[in-house]
């Protein structure tokens, strides 16, 4: 918070950048919306972490708070700092186009980190930096019917999906991931049901209520994130029904790690908001470079079932 | 005779409008699900919307005394917010007390500038909504909070627990609904909610000062959000920092479907909580007939707006009318 308002401050004067030695490189971004939950915030902090080790970068660190305008008002401020490259956490995929399409004029390099915009303004963006969701969804199907096959139902079982916030691409990617990939490995798998929950653990919780009250049957979950996962996991536990279902999300939050550590959730994507903040401004630092990078750089995020977790650390958020 | 009791019939249907039109969507959805009315089924739907129920029963207050609160859903954020965090620091007996005694200081805020300041409980509540957003994000650092030792402690009762067989947040749902119901209907205090509600000048004028009891509106607004919080706390053991967030339109349906007027002076307790239970039995019935989420968001407005016009119907005695 501290480093924020000093770094705005300095944005006001222009002390970086123009002053700043030849081979230093200036870097700013605009964030999404730092606070509103523990990814965001920790990647923030990653970010300035990762400035902070790399003497060829200073940063000006913004956040948009969630505000379309503000965002398109500091991606201006940028503009005029002369920055030599721009990252952005869009707030949203349309309306951030026209601020975007003036730095391109500006010929500021853009990269656009964690969530993409939407198409129409790929042409002025150098690059995007983030996780593949679709990847994930697709690697979630697959954990499901892996533990189907150990288990020995993959010809029966019953699998009900609780996806993220209608109209969040974030939601439709998985979804459609964990939909094309599912009767692929496990063509004899049904998906029964799918209803949104809102990234919401609470609506998640009472989803899945309604899930076990319509379903006698049910042998598997897949929910968009883990806080979701956990959501219809306790309902599963109200209803004493957790046995004899598989539960599989996205995003490892710490909830869904010791929910694994417990032997109630079976597995997971690991995504983190470290790896993500520091693969955003080696994006950006191999831009100013020179390097010819592809258009979407997405890092790694990984498997993680109670067979492995052993191998990753519990996720801070 | 025989004409009496019909007039008396027909009185007695135009008090109850709402009522009719809940019982035609319970009958509705039984058809369509058959496990709509099992009591699995029906217990689930009124545990979770106990939550939105007791902060619904505050808010009627409010309503009937001639405001508006916007803050009740941020507010519910920061309380579940901050009795988890105390929780783990100072123990649940303490944590309790502690969210209890600020999210009513943040109520008696609001009653202040409502109240005593005369200022425009529309534009005092909806900036608090985002004020008091922040408040959390500040307590919390925008991290999701958690109970560390989630098996030893006996903190899960309010959120899980059972009373002979009826989960305990449905226990507390109807208790706060019994005395709020009798402390608006049959106490001095109560019709002077309503005084106050119907024409706040002339009742101070007759010596009911409109600014102390609109100050206890907001006090009984901001204990009814922080019992919900409690049970939001418990029932899910950790929270996001949103955990409330939009609520206070879902709160302020679930009010105003019961009949309560947002001009002030009508509503009553019971006809909130059939409200609620409308908007919950909706939403849970929605699910069980299977129909597909986009669809559900249009036909929620649609039965909301007919239970509306139901219960408006019943009032007048007729369908359709071209006056007021």
């Amino acid at each position: 918070m501290k480093y924020r308002i000093k770094a705005a401050l300095a944005c006001t004067v222009a002390v970086f950048g123009t002053a700043a030695a030849a081979e230093t490189m200036t870097v700013g971004i605009t964030q999404n919306n730092v606070g509103v939950d523990s990814y965001q915030t920790t990647y923030e902090q990653a970010f300035i972490a990762a400035a902070e080790a790399n003497s060829d970068v200073e940063v000006v660190v913004l956040d948009a708070g969630g505000d379309v305008a503000r965002q398109i008002a500091q991606m201006e401020d940028l503009i005029q700092q002369e920055v030599d490259a721009i990252i952005i956490w869009p707030t949203n995929g349309e309306a951030v186009i026209p601020a975007v399409r003036k730095a391109f004029q500006a010929s500021i390099p853009v990269v656009v980190t964690n969530s993409n915009i939407a198409q129409a303004g790929f042409e002025f963006v150098s690059s995007f930096s983030g996780p593949d969701n679709i990847t994930q969804g697709s690697r979630s199907a697959e954990i499901m019917c892996e533990r189907f096959t150990a288990l020995g139902t993959q010809n029966e079982a019953r699998v009900v999906q609780i996806s993220g916030q209608p109209g969040y691409t974030t939601a439709i990617e998985r979804a459609k991931g964990f939909e094309d990939r599912l009767p692929e490995v496990c063509p004899n798998v049904t998906l029964v049901e799918t209803q949104p929950g809102d990234w919401n653990r609470e609506k998640s919780q009472q989803v899945m209520e309604a899930f076990l009250v319509k379903y006698d049957d049910i042998d598997g979950v897949y929910a968009g994130d883990d806080n979701m996962g956990v959501g219809a996991l306790n309902a599963a536990n109200a209803a004493g029904r957790t046995d004899g279902i598989t539960f599989v999300g996205a995003t490892n939050f710490a909830v869904g790690y010791e929910a694994m550590a417990r032997g109630e959730y079976w597995g997971s994507i690991y995504q983190s908001p470290v790896d993500d903040a520091e693969a955003a401004l080696k994006t950006a630092m191999d831009l100013l470079a020179g390097e010819e990078l592809p258009f979407l750089n997405y890092f790694d995020t990984p498997k993680i079932t109670q067979d492995n977790m052993g191998n990753y650390t519990k996720p801070v958020f | 005779m025989v004409e009496m009791s019909k007039e008396k019939i027909g009185r007695i249907i135009a008090r109850q409008g709402i009522i009719i039109a809940f019982a035609m969507f319970i009958i509705g959805f039984t058809l369509a699900n058959g496990k709509f009315l099992s009591i699995e089924n029906v217990l689930s739907v009124m545990r979770s919307s106990a939550i939105l129920g007791v902060m619904a029963l505050g808010v009627t207050f409010v309503v009937v005394s001639g405001n508006l609160d916007l803050s009740v859903g941020s507010m519910m954020s920061f309380s579940t917010i901050v009795v988890l965090d105390l929780h783990d620091k100072v123990g649940p007996a303490l944590a309790i007390p502690l969210m209890f005694a600020m999210t009513i200081a943040l109520g008696a805020l609001i009653g202040l500038l409502v109240g005593y300041l005369k200022l425009n409980s529309l534009i005092v509540t909806l900036g608090m909504l985002s004020a008091i957003h922040g408040l959390t994000l500040t307590y919390s650092g925008g991290k999701n909070m958690d109970i560390a030792d989630k098996e030893g402690t006996w903190f899960n009762i309010f959120g899980q627990g059972t009373a002979m067989g009826i989960p305990v947040p449905i226990v507390i749902f109807l208790l706060v609904a019994t005395f709020l119901g009798l402390l608006l209907a049959k106490t001095p205090f109560g019709r002077k909610v309503y005084a106050v509600g119907g024409n706040g000048t002339a009742a101070t004028f007759s010596g009911i000062p409109r600014a102390r009891n609109v100050f206890y509106c907001y006090v009984i607004s901001a204990a009814c959000v922080a019992i919900a919080g409690l049970i939001q706390a418990s029932r899910s053991m950790g929270s996001q920092n949103t955990v409330g967030q939009g609520l206070e339109l879902e709160v302020l349906a679930a009010v105003i479907l019961g009949g309560a007027s947002l001009l002030g002076g009508s509503g009553t307790i019971f006809k909130t909580l059939i409200g609620v239970l409308i908007l919950g039995f909706i939403q849970n019935g929605l699910l069980l007939v299977g129909l597909q989420f986009y669809v559900q968001f249009v036909v929620t407005w649609v039965i909301i707006i007919f239970a509306v016009w139901l219960d408006i119907a019943a009032k007048r005695g007729k369908f359709w009318s071209t006056i007021a």
